[in-house]
């Protein structure tokens, strides 16, 4: 490069005369400490006032590190400042709503932790918090113990496997929109439904065949149902990678050891899964907490409102932000959302580090 | 470190800034990273007071921006525009359609903060006004009126209905009510006489119970209730003494009694089943076995049209219009209107121009124009009735001609500041009655309460 400049002697010497001393200092304070950490972040100073002395006797306007991290950091730029622009702003913007009160065009109130004890009083967040962990609590484990069974019936050498693979990851790419109205139409409310003529047919009386979506006390459980239906096939194909991983040998040594089917299950299959149940139960929990869509197309009706019986917090959040222009509270709701999702993510953290293999 | 670390980024993001300019040629050994830096921000302004201009420089007109929705289907917006330019040369508006479903939320999205550059407002619904009103998005339009002495006495006392604290920031140009539309040939099959415009809820009911077929496979409904709250509900407020907005529903109780009973019967179809297919009252209509519906003015160019295309056939040819039914001694004809107003927001570049397409929009000449489309204006007078009323395709009937004539109207939703709230409340109250999920009184009690909590936030 054609960078090398001029260098005055005089503006130099007064650099290295400041930066020499320092580096002596820095040295002899290393070799004073036996701290493993504080000798690490010595030898980086050093290392540092080592290119800044390179730097200045050359005269170069940037270190040679400086240059390399230059060309890194424009590597990542592109993204980064895109993540900053619509990502890392906005958090910390909604973070600092949540204490005020705002209706995006007139001045932001600061209101403290007002809008948190609103939302506790508000019976449609409350509605929203217990819909939310219901579904969660019916939908994990409900999903973990269906795609499981797929993955192991499909990992056999069944006839028409990779047919049978397919239909069960069906749901999960199909159009939202289009299997909803479906599913709704078999579980019309109506005692002609095709859902509600075989329970009718089972002997449940026309008077208490339950309505389903459009039903208070039923709509969680379609809901449930939809969402188990849904997303089935995903954790299938986790699961099949998981069991296709599991060393053949074990079952081989098992059989030799006269153990049935059951026990090959209990003690190989599970805990050699159990890193796959691990993730496949957290990216479960978490993606329950944000569940939305699936609830607005199946109870949302004609107005897409939804009631109390089938309200989430997401939809809550959208409907006091975007319905009511309470941008504070539905900031203050989104946060606790968000620590709900941390707490996940924590107890994630600490299992990734037991489970990782 | 820290410090180094937002040192590099900062100078990173200028490096990236510069390539992106296209100047990032490093010139001599001695330039500093600074003079680049300015240079691409100059190239930058450069850049967008080229791409600003092109906006108002077409043969040096001027552009109004107006937020509308549903261009393709919505018939009266090119006519109007239309007549607007011939009488106003030099002036060109340009239609941006947010889309149907969530106009209202988009709109106030765009009117939200700094950025949009809208000139006129459509308002949609009352709800919507309101949430605009309160976020002081809207210009007052008072002193336009005082200064022009528009006569506010011909829309019919209902801009009393939207003014908020004394003051007006919308100006009505469609104004729909309510009317029962009915199919005659159901009744002819069934030897029933036709509804009339003068009907209690009573003989509503009696005239819905007698064509009624419940024979699996030849159903017919004698009536039909769209999934929306405002179909059952506002039977209530039609003797003018009750209000919705007011946190006490107890006069809704007759009303759910009657048509949940029709619901049992098989009079009307189940709620329920209409919630989850999300059916359109059109369609419901169209399948011919129904006679009557209780639907907006809003569907009768949408019935006229889609009959003359074919899309609808012989079973819904036939169609009639009466009056609202009303309770035991109030007048007929008192009915529920929706109204759909300009406004100008507080934003709007160019303000007194877009008063002139507002004034001349809700005016008499835009009123003529719009009926002329088979859509009722806000003013209306015996020419705009006799301009609908004579249309290909409306019945020609004289009950139908009269049935167009109201005697009070009240809007669907009143102007209150907690309108959206109140609207929440009032739509799970509706649907945990008419899904049976609660009992009438349970469902009034939770309205009651519901409201009240909203009403003392």
């Amino acid at each position: 490069m054609a960078n090398q400049k001029t260098v005055d002697p005089n503006a130099v010497k007064e650099k290295l005369a400041k930066l020499e001393p320092r580096l002596l200092a820095l040295q002899k304070e290393l070799s004073n400490t036996s701290d493993k950490k504080k000798q690490n972040k010595l030898i980086k100073q050093i290392e540092y006032t080592q290119g800044k002395i390179k730097q200045a006797k050359t005269g170069e306007r940037l270190s040679r590190q400086a240059k390399r991290d230059l060309v890194a950091y424009s590597f990542i730029a592109p993204n980064f400042i895109g993540f900053c622009v619509f990502t890392l702003v906005p958090i910390i913007f909604a973070f600092v709503l949540a204490f005020a009160q705002w209706d995006g065009n007139n001045a932001m109130k600061f209101v403290a932790l007002d809008n948190f004890i609103q939302a506790f009083q508000n019976d449609r967040f409350l509605a929203s918090l217990k819909n939310t962990i219901v579904y969660c609590i019916a939908t994990v484990p409900l999903t973990l113990i269906c795609s499981l069974g797929l993955a192991i019936i499909l990992n056999q050498k069944v006839k028409g496997r990779n047919f049978f693979r397919t239909v069960s990851f069906f749901p999960y790419v199909a159009s939202l929109v289009a299997v909803a109205a479906v599913w709704n139409m078999l579980f019309s409310p109506q005692k002609s439904g095709p859902v509600n003529m075989i329970l009718y047919n089972l002997g449940v009386a026309a008077k208490s065949l339950p309505k389903w979506s459009a039903d208070k006390d039923w709509v969680m459980f379609t809901v449930v149902l939809f969402s188990v239906w849904k997303n089935m096939g995903y954790y299938m194909v986790i699961y099949l990678a998981g069991l296709q991983g599991i060393n053949g040998e074990l079952y081989e040594a098992c059989s030799l050891d006269g153990a049935n089917t059951w026990q090959k299950f209990l003690y190989i299959t599970w805990p050699q899964l159990q890193p796959t149940t691990f993730f496949v139960t957290i990216m479960l929990t978490i993606n329950c907490f944000k569940v939305y869509d699936i609830v607005y197309m199946l109870a949302g009706g004609s107005n897409g409102v939804l009631n109390k019986s089938a309200i989430v917090l997401v939809y809550h959040i959208y409907e006091e932000a975007f319905r009511n222009w309470n941008l504070g509270y539905a900031s203050a709701v989104a946060m606790v959302l968000f620590l709900m999702v941390l707490a996940v993510t924590l107890i994630q953290f600490r299992g990734e580090k037991k489970y990782a293999n | 470190m820290m410090k180094k670390r937002l040192l590099g980024l900062t100078l990173a993001c200028s490096m990236t800034a510069v390539a992106l300019a296209g100047c990032g040629g490093s010139g001599g050994g001695t330039e500093t990273t600074e003079p680049a830096t300015s240079e691409s921000t100059a190239a930058n302004a450069g850049e967008s007071t080229t791409s600003a201009a092109p906006v108002e420089a077409a043969d040096g007109d001027t552009v109004l921006k107006w937020a509308v929705w549903d261009v393709s289907s919505t018939v009266y917006y090119q006519p109007l525009i239309e007549a607007f330019e011939a009488a106003n040369p030099g002036v060109k508006i340009e239609m941006v359609d947010l889309g149907s479903a969530d106009y209202q939320t988009v709109l106030a999205t765009e009117l939200t903060g700094s950025g949009s550059d809208f000139d006129i407002a459509t308002i949609k619904d009352v709800p919507g006004y309101t949430t605009l009103v309160n976020k002081g998005v809207l210009e007052a339009l008072d002193d336009y009126i005082a200064k022009d002495s528009v006569d506010l006495s011909q829309y019919g006392g209902i801009t009393d209905q939207v003014t908020v604290d004394g003051k007006l920031y919308e100006l009505p140009f469609r104004s729909d009510f309510w009317v029962m539309f009915y199919n005659k040939d159901v009744f002819d099959n069934a030897g029933v006489d036709y509804p009339t415009n003068d009907m209690t809820f009573e003989a509503y009911d009696a005239l819905a119970r007698s064509v009624t077929n419940t024979t699996p496979g030849e159903e017919v409904y004698g009536a039909h209730y769209h999934t929306w709250r405002s179909a059952v509900q506002l039977f209530g407020i039609l003797d003018g003494k009750n209000s919705i907005v007011d946190g006490n529903y107890e006069f809704l109780k007759p009303y759910y009694e009657m048509i949940l009973a029709q619901q049992e019967d098989g009079v009307c179809q189940d709620y329920a089943t209409l919630k989850t297919s999300s059916l359109h009252y059109s369609g419901a209509f169209a399948q011919g076995n129904v006679a009557m519906m209780n639907m907006g003015s809003w569907f009768i160019p949408t019935l006229i049209e889609k009959i003359k295309t074919g899309e609808y056939g012989e079973e819904v040819a036939n169609w009639g219009l009466v009056k609202y039914p009303h309770a035991e001694g109030v007048e007929p004809g008192s009915t529920l209107a929706t109204i759909t107003c300009l406004s100008i927001p507080t934003s709007a570049p160019h303000k007194d121009l877009a008063w002139e397409f507002v004034k001349f929009v809700c005016g008499p000449e835009g009123a003529q124009v719009v009926a002329e489309t088979g859509t009722i204006p806000a003013i209306t007078t015996d020419a705009v009735v006799a301009a609908i009323s004579g249309m290909e395709g409306f019945p020609d009937d004289e009950a139908s001609a009269e049935a167009l004539k109201t005697a009070n109207t009240y809007l669907e939703m009143p102007v209150h500041e907690k309108s959206s709230e109140i609207e929440t409340v009032l739509n799970e109250g509706h649907d945990n009655i008419m899904t049976e999920g609660s009992t009438i009184d349970e469902g009034i009690e939770e309205m009651n309460e519901g409201v009240a909590a909203v009403l003392g936030q």
